[in-house]
């Protein structure tokens, strides 16, 4: 810790212990396929197991903290293709499950921040890497290129075969060019990702619609197999009087004109209806085209919001109100024009199917509220019968289509989602469609276990408080509407935030043959960590249960750390007079089948 | 006939000791706990103003002496946290890595100063007045300085301001019209306040907002966007206040700004009441959502969710006056009176 000083000592001595190790340990590696090796992954990696494309994130995160940004980067890019892209705009399903962010420790890892920070920080010179299997001969007919195609087009290029991408646009990205704004997300960044993908010889050919300019049965004809990821493009609407009104926007389309260079009329005060990723762009672009009152209506509450703190905070930031617990019942308009909003207030009622829960209106709470445009950003549903009629079959958790030789992947088949799991569905899709092709499975997950003989962090580390993003102020951003609004980690700050990482890929076990149960680990821990167990059940799937905990002595079998709750600190490893504590490096990595 | 019952409450304001009282006259045996993150005896908040005025001392603000829960077997644990509730376990996780059974929770957790996001960068350089802990070593400060900066329009800041002029300190108040969720002051009302507010001979801002502030050998210098600068001994934020629920997050509580409650203090679970200014609620009056404001509403609702804890059913009925006076601007709201106007300590 350059900046304050505080750790430098206890960090110094923490390194010669390491140096010194690293130096006497001989590495052992073992590779496992155990059930119960894949469950305690699962449970002592939060944050990779909620990451739906599985992105080695404390891998990456230590490469960060050895200055290896090249190193993370591609280990992110083996996971999630596009680590510069969703550095900036993911939505963050890991920082949620992250165990520093666990009541009691603190506030989760910016482990998103990280990403973009190896991005931004790697060397000018930095080379992609990627296995390259054998030319298959098979030809591929991908339709969209947004992530989710984009995903299925890198693997399957990867995986020998040539795919071609058919966009109904002029360019590609789907919603990463036409919905997400430039100052979240710059375009030649996106670009250069893309370009990555297509540089492995993918085809790309834009300004063709399938189901307008080429049907999907060409497509099936001409192809060996088609992948449909059209993503969801049919917008809903309000179902309320006076939606036709002028200045009535619908979400997507606002942020396409937006994007497009376009400047829609918006007035002074502007009501947004909506609560996810579109409704918080079209706040934050109304307020760029000048609009002085912005707020989002959302029928539920505040915590419900689809979004992650960062972004809440910069809307915030920048003006943008949210009154929650409303719904719109009319729009009001005098000569063709609006001029406000009806509502009624809302409240929560609870349901017996998933979410769980659904507003309904207060009786006599209607409200008035003036402004000058609406836009009702409500989110999109797929057009399915615009691609084809032929599917009737659709089910969001397979990639196959009832269509021989037709696939989906991403939105359309799943409904909106974010941009991470159209790139783990794009991912899927692209194994099915080679196991369709090939008729052999060619790839394996196992878990990788490496003997590791340090603790790797000393305690002080846990103190250290989040990082925040850098940004730039609010008279830049209104003087340039497409300049990025955060601008990323200097080395020191992408330092300092990796030294947050409890590195949960370390798995910490006591040895119960030489354990002497003289139980000075567990005085030392700061968690509820070391358990007193009695019996550890195992599950139908081989993975292991929760541990049944004892406090009488005569039925303990073993004392057992519970990396659910480990925050990996060191301390037990330092204290245990019989050195019976060791520490493993688990991974989860794909291998070829026949390695 | 002794019973295994814990009610346990978090928060030592008037809504947690309403319901901590309320309980004891209806269920003499339960086992009633109080946990606060505050150190000091339930203080009365009203009087923080003159206590800071040097008007009145610390022993002036006890509302209640720690005999007073001796005798009525209402166990006080100050000075502790809650972080985490678990409604599966019925229990609760202190910061101390402690867990607490209850068998019914009253939530009157409270609310602190809300922080606007434009001025994050600059929170270092602000005063915030919201609990007793904040006016340690203010006194001598306030006693001492002599020019002082108020930023924001909710009604803890109209108090200061008074308190300042009445001292004779110079004083700059930048009217923020938003501070006082969920109304909002039209032009109309902020040129009313700034008419009234004239003969305390503040110097009013209003139409402007902050750009910086920059702190330099313990005092500030405080620069508008419209281009006014000022230099201040202290610069308080009064912009409203928002509900102190970070600690309910996540464990299946509907929150919204606050915890959500029913008329009856109910919340989203079972066995969890919120009462106070923590708690959010629909005040058909007004036709909006509310959270709790002032002190005898506090009281009034920490009464109820006691009661019905018990398996009574009533309702809240919003306390004192139906308007309140924003310094000569009536705001139609139900839930504020000013307890200390008039009364001279
Ligand atoms: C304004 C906005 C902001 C968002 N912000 C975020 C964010 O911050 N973080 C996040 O994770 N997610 C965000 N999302 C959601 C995210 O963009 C989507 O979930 C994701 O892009 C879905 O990927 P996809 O490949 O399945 O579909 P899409 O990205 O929608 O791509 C589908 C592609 O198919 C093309 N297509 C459609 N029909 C045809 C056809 N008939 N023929 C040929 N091509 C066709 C489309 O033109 C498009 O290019 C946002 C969405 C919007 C609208
Ligand atoms: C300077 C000032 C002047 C005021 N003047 C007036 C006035 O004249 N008239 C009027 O009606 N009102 C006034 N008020 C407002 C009034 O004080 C509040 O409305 C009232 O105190 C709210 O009561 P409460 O019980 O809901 O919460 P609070 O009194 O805020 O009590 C909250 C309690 O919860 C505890 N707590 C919070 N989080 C945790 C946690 N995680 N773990 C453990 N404990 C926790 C706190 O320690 C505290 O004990 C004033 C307020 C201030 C700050
Ligand atoms: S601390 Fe690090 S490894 Fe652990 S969950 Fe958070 S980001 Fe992942
Ligand atoms: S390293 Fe040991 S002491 Fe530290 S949290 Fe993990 S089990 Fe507990
Ligand atoms: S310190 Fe070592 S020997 Fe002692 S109880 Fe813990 S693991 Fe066993």
């Amino acid at each position: 810790m350059k900046k304050n000083g505080l750790y430098s000592k206890e960090e110094k001595i923490f390194q010669d212990k390491n140096k010194l190790y690293r130096a006497h340990s001989v590495k052992q590696i073992a590779y496992s396929t155990d059930p119960r090796d894949f469950g305690q992954v699962a449970k002592s990696i939060p944050c990779q197991e909620a990451c739906p494309a599985r992105t080695n994130i404390p891998g990456y995160i230590r490469c960060i903290n050895e200055k290896r940004y090249g190193r993370a980067y591609e280990l992110n890019r083996g996971a999630n293709i596009m680590p510069g892209v969703l550095g900036r705009i993911c939505s963050r399903p890991c920082e949620t499950a992250c165990r520093h962010g666990a009541p009691d420790n603190g506030v989760s890892v910016g482990i998103c921040h990280l990403k973009r920070a190896c991005a931004d920080l790697k060397s000018p010179m930095h080379r992609i890497i990627e296995g390259l299997y054998a030319p298959t001969g098979k030809s591929v007919a991908v339709v969209g290129s947004g992530p989710a195609g984009l995903a299925a087009a890198h693997d399957l290029a990867i995986l020998g075969h040539r795919p071609v991408i058919f966009e109904s646009m002029e360019k590609p990205g789907g919603m990463l060019m036409y919905g997400i704004p430039e100052f979240r997300l710059p375009r030649d960044l996106l670009m250069t990702e893309i370009n990555n993908i297509l540089r492995l010889g993918v085809e790309l050919k834009t300004s063709q619609a399938v189901g307008t300019h080429i049907t999907l049965e060409t497509l099936t004809q001409e192809f060996d197999a088609v992948v449909v990821a059209a993503g969801c493009t049919k917008p809903r609407v309000l179902e309320v009087d006076g939606e036709d009104l002028e200045n009535v926007y619908n979400g997507l389309e606002f942020m396409k004109a937006v994007n497009a260079g376009e400047t829609p009329v918006v007035g002074n005060t502007v009501a947004v209806i909506g609560a996810g990723f579109t409704a918080v762009d079209c706040a934050r672009s109304a307020i760029r085209l000048g609009a002085q009152q912005v707020a989002m209506h959302i029928r539920k509450t505040m915590d419900d919001m689809r979004i992650d703190e960062t972004e809440k905070h910069e809307a915030r930031f920048e003006g943008i109100g949210v009154e929650s617990l409303v719904q719109p019942v009319k729009i009001l308009g005098e000569n063709g024009k609006v001029t406000g909003i009806q509502f009624v207030r809302t409240r929560i009622e609870k349901t017996g199917t998933p979410p769980f829960k659904k507003s309904v209106p207060i009786a006599d709470s209607e409200f008035f509220i003036p402004c000058d445009s609406v836009i009702a950003a409500l989110g999109q549903a797929p057009d399915v019968h615009d691609v084809s009629d032929a599917f009737t079959g659709l089910d969001k958790d397979s990639p196959a289509t009832g269509v021989k030789g037709v696939f989906a992947a991403g939105d359309f088949v799943t409904g909106s989602t974010d941009v991470i799991s159209a790139i783990a569905g794009g991912r899927r899709t692209a194994l099915a469609v080679d196991l369709y092709l090939t008729d052999m499975e060619r790839k394996k997950t196992v878990v990788r276990l490496e003997s590791h003989a340090t603790t790797d962090r000393p305690r002080s580390y846990d103190f250290i408080d989040r990082v925040p993003m850098n940004t730039i102020a609010m008279d830049q951003r209104l003087a340039d509407h497409t300049k990025e609004v955060e601008t990323g980690f200097d080395p020191d700050q992408a330092l300092e935030e990796s030294q947050r990482c409890y590195l949960c890929n370390l798995k910490y076990e006591i040895d119960p043959l030489r354990c002497i149960y003289c139980s000075a680990c567990i005085d030392v821990a700061p968690k509820d960590c070391i358990k007193m167990v009695e019996t550890i059940p195992v599950n139908a799937d081989g993975t292991y249960g929760r541990y049944v905990q004892t406090g009488q002595w005569n039925q303990v079998v073993s004392i057992t750390i519970d990396n659910e709750a480990c925050i990996r600190c060191g301390q037990c490893y330092d204290v245990c007079p019989m050195d019976c504590i060791s520490v493993t490096k688990t991974e989860l990595i794909q291998m070829d089948m026949d390695e | 006939m002794p019973t295994h019952d814990h009610y346990v409450i978090i928060g030592n304001g008037p809504a947690g000791n309403a319901a901590a009282f309320t309980l004891r006259e209806n269920d003499p045996d339960a086992a009633i706990t109080i946990i606060s993150h505050e150190n000091i005896c339930f203080y009365s908040k009203p009087k923080l103003v003159k206590y800071l005025a040097g008007k009145v001392d610390e022993d002036a603000l006890a509302v209640r002496t720690m005999d007073e829960y001796r005798r009525r077997h209402i166990r006080l644990r100050l000075g502790q946290t809650v972080a985490h509730i678990d409604p599966d376990s019925q229990s609760l996780h202190l910061s101390h890595m402690e867990k607490v059974h209850y068998t019914d929770l009253i939530i009157a957790s409270g609310a602190r100063a809300r922080l606007l996001p434009s001025m994050k960068p600059y929170a270092d350089c602000l005063t915030f007045v919201t609990e007793f802990n904040d006016t340690r070593g203010l006194r001598k400060k306030i006693a001492d300085g002599s020019r002082f900066f108020i930023f924001g329009g909710d009604l803890v800041a109209f108090k200061f301001l008074k308190m300042l002029t009445d001292m004779g300190k110079q004083v700059t108040l930048l009217l923020y019209p938003r501070a006082f969720w969920p109304h909002r002051l039209t032009k109309d009302m902020q040129d009313a306040i700034v008419k009234n507010l004239a003969p305390t001979g503040a110097d009013i801002l209003a139409d402007d907002d902050l750009d910086t502030i920059v702190q330099d050998q313990g005092k500030y210098c405080v620069t508008t966007k419209q281009g006014v600068r000022t230099q201040a001994d202290l610069v308080f934020s009064f912009n409203g206040l928002i509900p102190e629920v970070d600690f309910a997050r996540g464990c299946g509580l509907e929150i919204d700004h606050g915890i959500l409650v029913d008329e009856t203090m109910r919340t989203s679970l079972e066995h969890i009441f919120a009462c106070g200014s923590c708690a959010q609620i629909y005040n058909p009056d007004i036709n909006t959502y509310t959270t709790s404001i002032g002190w005898p509403n506090a009281q009034v609702q920490g009464k109820v969710a006691g009661l019905n804890l018990l398996g009574e059913h009533h309702k809240v009925r919003p306390a004192g006056r139906k308007y309140f006076d924003l310094e000569g601007v009536k705001i139609k709201t139900s839930w504020w009176e000013d307890l200390e106007k008039g009364k001279d300590t």
